[in-house]
């Protein structure tokens, strides 16, 4: 038996606007998804913002019902046997919310302990255990209102293993960090998946989805376009290469221009501050190069690289380099 | 529920009443809704009844502190879902093994207790700065209200607990009711100053009927009957209101998770 099924899961948002005349304004987060994860395994959902992995894990961990579809969570279906669920599964969702600030870090693992009925006789060597864990050992009776947030995020995933669930989903757990907090995270990941724990991981960092995942779910507008290892992936761009061109002051009609040429697969345009870095993928390698920058005339060039495939570059011709 | 699962659920509501308190201690705005609101109530009370020759001393005392117990209820509740809705905490504890009403009762228990400050601050001031003479004639039954007005209260806040959980909107619904409670429940003058018709929606209120036992048990005017009658009001409604909170939460918090409402809005 799997230890996350899902089948064709769909979730709508329905919002009214107006005021005299209101109406109902239907939003399709989650699409007709299906996947499996077995036992043990790490597996990751990829997407762009929007893409529905949040609405997805908070399906998956009893937090919205799902508009239709099925979802079974170690074999307890995710809306009738939800009570059941709660105490076998542990979810953190990325960012620096779901924390009491006023509180200690000690204290607020305290609290979600007697939460998840965790006994106090365990809960008093298994907190500083789980603090020693994360790191944060020695700032663990201060307020957590004084934490950065890459501490934040470490309580979090303290938080989510105070009782022991052999089913993680980790939502974002990097968003917003430094590196080397990212790589922290990232190391506490690993360790758990040592531990044979199933974790379910979204992310929109591609390295750290070929890094840590066993198997990816790519997902755009709510449906999965690809399900795979990150190296079966990766060969869904083996024939391409990427022309990698640095431009100044383009806006996005710039990469429709070019995205219209026969020779281009996909192309994205990516800003970093002043620059914009046009990423071309195309089949014809170096020998497009010149009928590229043919097109972009008139515009100002900057560097010129070209170089193999990643699994960046095959999330963004899975998602259409809208991200 | 066994033993084991019993005794996990009460040390969960125990923490967060605990987790209330420790939220709410240090929060000036809550610190001016059961002392400063009720103490000028008190106040203008007393200050209006001085001259008056006779003993009202006790009935500002305890209307004062109703309204501050009321105020504080409302308030502090309202606020603290308000607060978790906005840090996350409020997803995060409604998907938790500990079904979300312990929770509330926990907080809910807090504040009412928190609250009784409320009426201690309005006896200090009318004993020692108006020189009332607060004596109360029957002290076993003041007792007894006291304890029956604490969880007549609880379980009003646990009505209202679901209706804050699930509607973002928490601000415009305790003004709202903060104010035709005071009028309704009788805190300040007798309901019979009111429209007849206005009669029956006062006697639905348990804090009425706490208002009720509270000064008969004061006063000592009121036969055994209208006490008993007075507790055995407070007894029922509270039971309506658990049994209300109970169908209110599960069919809100089902709405909520369907309409995903319990994250920020």
């Amino acid at each position: 038996m799997a230890a996350i099924e899902v089948e064709h899961l769909r979730r709508v948002y329905r919002t009214t606007i107006g005021i005299l005349r209101r109406r109902t304004k239907e939003v399709l987060a989650v699409d007709d998804l299906s996947f499996e994860v077995s036992d043990g395994e790490l597996f990751g959902l990829l997407g762009p913002n929007g893409a529905g992995k949040t609405t997805t894990v908070k399906m998956l961990t009893t937090l919205l019902i799902p508009t239709a579809g099925t979802a079974r969570v170690a074999g307890l279906d995710v809306v009738r046997d939800a009570d059941a669920l709660r105490g076998r599964i542990g979810f953190i969702f990325g960012g620096e919310r779901g924390l009491y600030w006023r509180l200690s870090g000690y204290d607020n693992l305290r609290y979600f302990a007697s939460l998840y009925h965790v006994d106090p006789a365990v809960s008093r060597t298994r907190i500083p255990y789980l603090l020693d864990l994360v790191g944060l050992q020695d700032r663990g009776h201060e307020k957590v209102e004084g934490y950065s947030r890459g501490m934040k995020q470490r309580l979090h995933i303290a938080r989510t293993l105070l009782h022991d669930p052999p089913l993680l989903f980790l939502d974002e757990p990097t968003i917003g960090l430094d590196p080397v907090g990212a790589r922290e995270i990232r190391q506490v990941v690993r360790d758990l998946q040592a531990e044979k724990k199933t974790i379910l991981l979204t992310t929109h960092y591609m390295f750290e989805a070929d890094a840590l995942c066993q198997r990816i779910a790519v997902i755009n507008h709510g449906r999965a376009v690809a399900l795979d290892t990150p190296q079966g992936l990766k060969r869904l761009v083996r024939d391409l290469s990427v022309i990698e061109v640095e431009l100044f002051g383009v806006g996005e009609e710039v990469a429709e221009r070019v995205g219209a040429e026969p020779y281009v697969d996909s192309v994205a345009l990516e800003s970093r501050d002043q620059r914009q870095l046009l990423q071309v993928q195309t089949a014809r390698g170096s020998e497009a190069v010149q009928d590229l920058l043919t097109r972009l005339d008139g515009v100002r060039v900057g560097k010129v690289t070209v170089r193999e495939p990643t699994l960046e570059d095959a999330y963004v011709r899975l998602v259409g380099g809208g991200s | 529920m066994n033993l084991p699962a019993a005794r996990a659920q009460w040390r969960a509501l125990r923490s967060a009443a605990v987790i209330a308190f420790l939220s709410n201690v240090f929060d000036a705005f809550i610190l001016f809704t059961l002392v400063v609101q009720p103490l000028v109530i008190a106040t203008l009370g007393l200050w209006i009844l001085r001259d008056s020759g006779q003993d009202y001393g006790i009935f500002v005392v305890v209307g004062s502190g109703l309204t501050g117990l009321w105020s504080g209820l409302l308030f502090i509740s309202g606020n603290s879902i308000t607060s978790e809705r906005w840090t996350g905490t409020l997803e995060m504890v409604s998907s938790l093994p500990t079904p979300l009403p312990v929770i509330a009762l926990g907080k809910v228990l807090a504040n009412v207790l928190q609250s009784l400050t409320s009426m201690i601050g309005a006896y200090v001031l009318a004993s020692f700065f108006f020189g009332y003479p607060l004596t109360v004639n029957h002290p076993g039954q003041f007792v007894v209200s006291l304890v029956l007005m604490v969880g007549a209260f609880v379980c009003l806040g646990m009505v209202m607990a679901p209706l804050f959980v699930t509607n973002p909107d928490v601000q415009r619904m305790q003004n709202a009711i903060e104010f035709p409670v005071y009028i309704l429940a009788g805190f300040l003058f007798p309901i019979a100053l009111l429209p007849t018709w206005l009669t029956p929606l006062s006697y639905l209120l348990s804090p009425y009927w706490a208002a009720v036992a509270l000064h008969e048990a004061s006063s000592g005017d009121g036969d055994l009957l209208t006490m008993a009658g007075a507790w055995t009001a407070m007894i029922v409604l509270s039971v309506g209101y658990l049994i209300a909170s109970r169908f209110l939460f599960r069919t809100l918090l089902r709405k909520a998770r369907r309409d995903g409402t319990l994250g920020m809005q």
